[in-house]
């Protein structure tokens, strides 16, 4: 028996100790080695002169780019003794001015054989798209104050867009931005108002994007363009807003085709209800004729539109509030223990029903929308009727119970009473 | 009031053929001691009563139950919402479980406490022991059936600890599992525990645990029997039939409605159908009655004296088991007095205390 105790502790004790061990650290890649005379002369300088240094991390100092691939110059030369040999203008040191840098950065990101070198699949339009841009317009008009390349991603230290602390990361751009357009003095000069920013930061997009994390939320490029006047392709603002809205943009571009007597020009498309850069989340009190109706902007009492916004706005607002009953209804009969699982997920037929309505108030069509409004009327009426054939059950089970609580207390009164009837007879020993 | 003609004729007609009258006689001449601690006795007949009504209602739940991935968690959805009493017969099954689970470890203890485990009863605590190993293999089993997410992931915890025994935990786990991990594979498997497997060894050993209690009748304990000895005056007792047998049906009348009540007000809950793709919610936690090993498990530090805290808890909990198993052989002599007797209720009640913190625990973590 011994033996077998033993080899059982070993055992035992073997496969403890193994899996107690600690799994080795992953050693980080190092940085790629670059001899540069830059590097170590201006290592000794301070201030601006000192700053590139900084940035090893730099998106082209990774892939292999140094400072004489965009300043030129001899990084074999120089040194301590001799700044002026590293620094010889015939062999192109110097750097480019405001208004020739987007030119500079599309010698590279424009040669599409180069880049592919670095990355296969990315573009290299970044400059064309850049001249259908105002700012690039302006640029190429010699306004040397409009925005350009390193303006927006730095002059070193540039880091991918994915890198979070790229200025132009999902989460940097609005602030990026706002360095220019926050800038009453500049945007003075072009008669621009600076409230953008500020107004983009109360918005339903800038809520997604800072409070949920939620990368894929627009901010400022994806509505004006990263280096174009708009995302590529888009010529409109229901087209801008449509890229994410689909179902809403193809509605109101089916009502462009169909009622074309319509004035929908750009300018009264979607920022009319929704605002452009203060974009607020939708509810349905802004259909209607109520005070926070966005209808009566422009429909008044006295045309058909008016009755019109007026009958689905009510109707809209009374099925999301018969909705509300039949879940709350639901619940409460669910905590009180019925199983509703199978109702309340019917009822889902009915907020689909509400969802589809409110995305198709963007077709202009009372009928069209108010089939579908009725549709969930019946879902969500279906729901409140489980919910209170869920409380007859209810009060059939505690009438239930309170009927056979007391058919068993007959029942152990009638026990109680035999077993006295036998036990005052000779029962015990 | 005497019977009617036609009844009394059935009666004598039962009598000729099987011959009732002396299974009645039986009962009439069995006594059963009458002290201060038997209240006691009544455990075992609830604990019976109680299994009475899980074999009824899960016969009732076999109707409408599927046993696979797919349709398990839908079955009992349409049980409890579409099948008139449906929820009312899950419920008193789930409530009747845990009452049940609840009313044998009293027997069990109480047995242990009042000695009813020494000779020649020995036989009788072994059985009770292994039933009450079954019954929470039914605990254990039945728990997953439904199939929503904190039966899910409390079998899967539940079988990873079985899982971490030593030598024998990965054949352990896979036999439990039907594979590497928690599927509708496990599902089938688990029903097929629940509905014939141990049925079938309980059909057995309970059989043999009530043949064993008629055949040495009710323990007097120890200190009740000196002090009958020493004053000489014999038990008080009275007939199993009628006395005993109209007290235990009043509490079973009892339990009933207990079970009732419960199951009107507080219909046993369905939750949300399993994912196995989604992540493990929040507060998963096994039956109570799991509480405190499940507790032990995880206050244990991950490693002591180089050795894993998990396996060595598992060990420790295996050993008390089996202690507990052979209680009757380690505590020969529970007389009154007796110093490794009492050590032996120290120890329970130890035992008792350790095992009510740690399930209070469970549902009342200490912060911090």
């Amino acid at each position: 028996m011994r033996p077998w105790l033993a080899l059982t502790f070993l055992a035992v004790a073997g496969a403890a100790w193994s899996s107690a061990q600690e799994p080795k650290p992953v050693k980080a890649p190092e940085p790629p080695k670059i001899e540069s005379t830059c590097i170590s002369c201006h290592r000794q300088l301070s201030d601006a002169a000192l700053e590139p240094t900084k940035h090893l991390d730099d998106v082209h100092f990774q892939r292999g780019l140094s400072c004489h691939d965009c300043h030129g110059g001899d990084p074999t030369k120089g040194g301590d003794d001799d700044p002026a040999a590293a620094h010889d203008e015939r062999k192109g040191w110097g750097k480019p001015t405001r208004l020739q840098i987007p030119l500079f950065c599309a010698k590279c990101h424009a040669d599409a054989a180069y880049m592919k070198k670095f990355n296969p699949a990315t573009r290299v339009d970044q400059l064309s798209e850049y001249r259908t841009s105002v700012h690039g317009q302006r640029n190429a008009k010699g306004d040397d104050r409009t925005a350009v390349c390193v303006d927006c991603h730095g002059v070193h230290g540039i880091r991918t867009v994915k890198d979070p602390r790229s200025k132009v990361h999902p989460t940097q751009v609005a602030d990026t931005c706002a360095r220019c357009h926050n800038d009453s003095e500049l945007m003075a000069r072009y008669g621009l108002p600076t409230n953008q920013p500020g107004a983009y930061k109360t918005s339903v997009h800038a809520r997604a994007l800072y409070e949920k994390g939620d990368l894929s939320a627009p901010t400022c490029n994806d509505c004006h363009g990263s280096h174009g006047a708009a995302p590529p392709g888009l010529q409109t603002v229901a087209q801008v807003c449509g890229s994410c809205h689909t179902r809403e943009g193809s509605l109101y571009r089916e009502t462009e085709k169909k009622k074309p007597t319509l004035n929908l020009t750009p300018a009264i498309q979607c920022v009319v209800c929704h605002d452009n850069h203060a974009v607020q989340p939708p509810s349905d009190e802004m259909l209607g004729v109520g005070p926070k109706s966005t209808c009566t902007n422009c429909h008044q009492p006295d045309v058909p539109q008016y009755r019109s916004a007026e009958r689905m706005g009510r109707s809209i607002q009374a099925l999301s509030a018969r909705l509300e009953e039949a879940h709350r209804l639901l619940d409460q009969a669910e905590r009180a223990g019925i199983e509703v699982t199978a109702d309340r997920f019917a009822l889902r037929t009915g907020r689909d029903h509400l969802v589809e309505a409110r995305v198709l108030v963007h077709a202009f069509d009372e009928e069209r929308f108010l089939a579908s409004v009725d549709e969930g009327a019946k879902s969500a009426n279906a729901g409140v009727t489980a919910a209170e054939r869920a409380f007859a059950e209810l009060r059939q089970r505690r009438v239930g119970l309170v009927v056979s609580l007391a058919v068993i207390a007959a029942v152990i009164a009638g026990l109680v009473l035999k077993l006295r009837e036998i036990e005052r007879g000779p029962g015990l020993s | 009031m005497t019977a009617p003609a036609w009844l009394a004729e059935a009666g004598r007609w039962l009598e000729e053929r099987v011959g009732l009258s002396q299974f009645v006689e039986l009962g009439r001449h069995k006594q059963v001691p009458l002290h201060k601690h038997s209240v006691w006795y009544y455990m075992g007949g609830m604990t019976l009563f109680l299994f009475g009504i899980q074999v009824a209602t899960g016969i009732l739940l076999l109707l409408y139950y599927r046993p696979s991935e797919g349709e398990a968690f839908e079955s009992v959805q349409f049980l409890m919402a579409r099948v008139p009493f449906g929820w009312l017969i899950r419920s008193i099954h789930s409530w009747s479980a845990n009452l049940l689970v609840f009313v044998l470890f009293l027997h069990m203890f109480s047995a242990f406490f009042l000695k009813a485990f020494r000779k020649p009863r020995e036989l009788t605590w072994l059985t009770g022991v292994a039933l009450m190993a079954l019954m929470m293999g039914f605990g254990f089993s039945g728990y997953l059936l439904p199939w929503n997410t904190l039966a899910f992931f409390a079998t899967q915890v539940g079988t990873e600890v079985a899982g971490r025994v030593p030598m024998v935990g990965e054949f352990a786990l896979r036999l439990l599992r039907g594979g590497d991990q928690v599927t509708g594979g496990t599902l089938t498997r688990f029903y097929g525990i629940h509905v014939a497997i141990l049925p079938a060894l309980t059909t057995v050993i309970l059989g043999v645990h009530l043949m064993l209690v008629q055949k040495h009748g009710m323990s007097v304990p120890p200190k009740i029997e000196a002090e009958s000895e020493r004053t000489g005056e014999p038990l008080r007792s009275h007939a199993f039939l009628p006395n005993f047998l109209i007290r235990d049906a009043i509490g079973w009348c009892a339990a009933l409605g207990v079970l009732a009540g419960l199951a009107a007000v507080f219909p046993w809950e369905l939750g949300v159908k399993a994912d196995p793709f989604a992540s493990a919610p929040a507060g998963i936690r096994p039956e109570w009655y799991f509480g405190w090993m499940f507790q032990s498990l995880k206050m244990l530090p991950p490693h002591i004296l180089g050795f894993e805290g998990e396996v060595l808890g598992i060990l420790a909990i295996s050993a008390a088991g089996l202690v507990w198993f052979a209680v009757p052989f380690l505590d020969r002599s529970p007389k009154p007095g007796n110093r490794v007797s009492l050590a032996f209720v120290a120890s329970g009640w130890l035992a008792l205390v350790y095992m009510a913190v740690t399930t209070a625990m469970v549902y009342w973590p200490v912060k911090g």
